[in-house]
């Protein structure tokens, strides 16, 4: 009977390691997920620390991060085992390659959709000369008596990049490339971020009309609402955007015009990832894509609440279940739920 | 325990609410008069890009002359006459010359509006003692409060541009005239004054010919030290869309460019250092003809 006693006991316990570890095979390990410098990127961190911890039984750590270093870690060291938004005109061929060596996977090619970087207006402009709604790029730029210029009101103004960003060469050679000088336009230097924003909320709080360049996903864009203005041109070729309109004045003699080169921003993981975090970790990657506006939407709410990422994900899983409902099996989202 | 290990904070959203309140109220404010104010100052940047494009259109072998000019007018000295031409055409040839107007005119503008509001505050200051113990702290704070904390207002108040760009400029520069203005005045031997007060001079006489008289040199030095204050705020002034010398150092600072900040900065330093010369060779020389007379 003892013996019999004693063997039930240690199959048991045999059993239930057994049933521990698998568990935790199918639960996923520890995982390490950068947290990059900049909001949305805070938020897509922690909102996959949350669903990783809570629906797939994974350990998470967030460590902070930003583009390039970040990467090079991953590449170089297999650390961290994941980039929620990685911008990839910036690493792009070394992450070809890493992908090509399968050191590191694409798991998902538009975490956010509609993101990007442009020219926009202001929903004020609309207000003032409602014939602009629909107009592409090329058909504003004959109207620069729409956006007089504040030291010249003869001409219009069309607000760069401040100096010093890798956008103020594009912009810069852009506005040679639709001869905008030509058409009466001035290129304002707004010098810094915060001039390029002051820009925006000041014509966006007095209603006049703006026109210039900002990108997507960014509070600026879902507080303000930014309407973002189609060139009206195709993208010209990559050999004109690589080879002339990014460099320097002096460099690019014969600037095309073009739209703006797509942005590529990925969620990569390391082959690390893959195997510890299990197929269903990675399937949620996968499937995870916020929709611009939503985003947008939680940036403002960041921005005005001055919120943290931790505190933005909370207010985000929260609101938005039925935007990660859909990213999650029904048992997980159970877990998730309960959770919170 | 507890209570003395953490300081006794305000409840965070108490805090939170507090500050979204005061950025709301400003924003309100900006709202209502932001146009207005800005129009207040339309004749200023008016004159600002007049005198731009002043610079810009004439000939560059004229401005070098009134350079010359200006300099020996103000020193009597040929060594710092040639020492700015050379300094303008190292300016000049280095590709600077576009920017280096931009900035002369900022800082010219700039100069003059110091002066203008800043010899006034002085008397002000000098003449009344609750004047100049109300002032001296406002003084001390606008030449320590960081200016990227007044940039935020001015940027939600007036936008970027020129004129921001001279209020924040301004506010950083007046100080030093205002307070040697005051000094001066106050530095004005008393018997002297009591002198001018037997000959039945009134107080507007004795302030007109006996105490400014008395205290240009130190009202010089404000003068001049306005001038290197106002230049050591090209850079910042051009974070909120200022064209001169400040633009370059911002892109050399982002893309680690030595040579193109080294330049622009040395060609900063350089303006810098003939504005002080001039103006202070100026400054000595009155106060030489003035003890001469003695």
């Amino acid at each position: 009977m003892k013996t019999f006693k004693k063997l039930i006991i240690s199959s048991l316990a045999v059993l239930g390691f057994f049933a521990l570890s698998v568990n935790a095979n199918a639960a996923c390990g520890k995982l390490v997920i950068a947290e990059q410098n900049w909001a949305s990127a805070e938020l897509m961190a922690n909102v996959d620390k949350v669903i990783l911890e809570k629906g797939y039984g994974c350990e998470v750590e967030l460590i902070p991060g930003a583009t390039m270093p970040t990467f090079t870690s991953m590449d170089e060291k297999g650390e961290p085992d994941m980039n929620p938004e990685q911008w990839a005109n910036a690493v792009y061929t070394p992450l070809k390659k890493a992908v090509s060596e399968k050191r590191l996977i694409i798991a998902n090619k538009a975490p956010i959709t509609g993101l990007g970087e442009g020219w926009w207006i202001t929903p004020g402009t609309i207000k003032k000369h409602p014939e602009i709604k629909g107009m592409t790029a090329m058909e504003i730029l004959e109207h620069p008596e729409w956006f007089p210029s504040k030291e010249d009101p003869s001409k219009g103004a069309f607000v760069g990049c401040p100096a010093g960003w890798g956008c103020q060469l594009a912009n810069a050679n852009l506005f040679r490339a639709f001869e905008m000088e030509k058409k009466g336009w001035v290129l304002i230097d707004p010098g810094s971020a915060a001039g390029l924003d002051g820009t925006i909320s000041k014509a966006a709080d007095s209603g006049s009309p703006w026109f210039g360049y900002y990108w997507n996903p960014t509070s600026m864009v879902g507080k303000y609402g930014l309407i973002p203005v189609d060139f009206g041109v195709k993208f010209h070729s990559r050999d004109n955007w690589d080879n002339c309109v990014t460099l320097a004045e002096q460099d690019c003699a014969d600037p095309q015009p073009t739209a703006w080169t797509k942005s590529e921003v990925n969620s990569i993981v390391t082959a690390n990832f893959a195997s510890t975090g299990g197929k269903d970790a990675l399937k949620y990657v996968k499937k995870r894509t916020y929709p611009g506006e939503v985003m947008n939407g939680m940036l403002v709410y960041m921005a005005d609440n001055q919120a943290k990422g931790s505190d933005a994900a909370i207010e985000f899983l929260k609101k938005h279940e039925g935007v990660w409902g859909k990213w999650v099996s029904g048992s997980a989202k159970k877990k998730i739920k309960a959770g919170l | 325990m507890e209570f003395f290990t953490n300081f006794p904070v305000m409840e965070r959203t108490a805090l939170m609410e507090l500050r979204k309140g005061i950025d709301q109220t400003f924003r309100t404010f900006s709202r209502a008069y932001g146009d207005s104010i800005e129009a207040f100052f339309d004749p200023l940047l008016f004159f600002l890009i007049g005198l731009e494009k002043l610079l810009l259109s004439t000939p560059w072998p004229i401005i070098l002359l009134v350079l010359a000019a200006l300099a020996w007018f103000g020193s009597r000295s040929w060594k710092l006459a040639l020492g700015s031409v050379v300094a303008f055409i190292l300016i000049g040839y280095f590709g600077m010359w576009k920017d280096c107007m931009a900035t002369v005119a900022i800082i010219t503008v700039c100069t003059l509006m110091c002066i203008v509001a800043g010899i006034p505050l002085g008397i002000l200051m000098a003449k009344s003692n609750r004047a100049e113990r109300a002032m001296l702290p406002i003084l001390d704070m606008m030449q320590t409060i960081p200016s990227f904390v007044y940039l935020i207002p001015i940027l939600m108040l007036l936008g970027i541009g020129k004129i921001p760009g001279l209020i924040a400029v301004c506010i950083y520069a007046i100080p030093p005239i205002v307070r040697l203005t005051n000094l001066g005045i106050r530095e004005v031997d008393k018997e002297i004054l009591e002198a001018s007060t037997a000959f039945g001079a009134t107080t507007m006489q004795k302030l007109k010919s006996v105490q400014i008289p008395l205290a240009l040199p130190t009202i010089f030095a404000g003068v001049n030290q306005t001038i290197m204050m106002a230049l050591a705020m090209v850079v910042i002034a051009s974070m909120i869309g200022v064209k001169g010398l400040g633009v370059p150092i911002l892109r050399a600072i982002s893309n680690q460019y030595l040579a193109l900040g080294l330049f622009n900065g040395l060609a900063i330093v350089a303006l810098a250092i003939i504005f002080d010369r001039i103006t202070q060779r100026y400054g000595t020389r009155i106060q030489k003809h003035r003890g001469q007379k003695k």
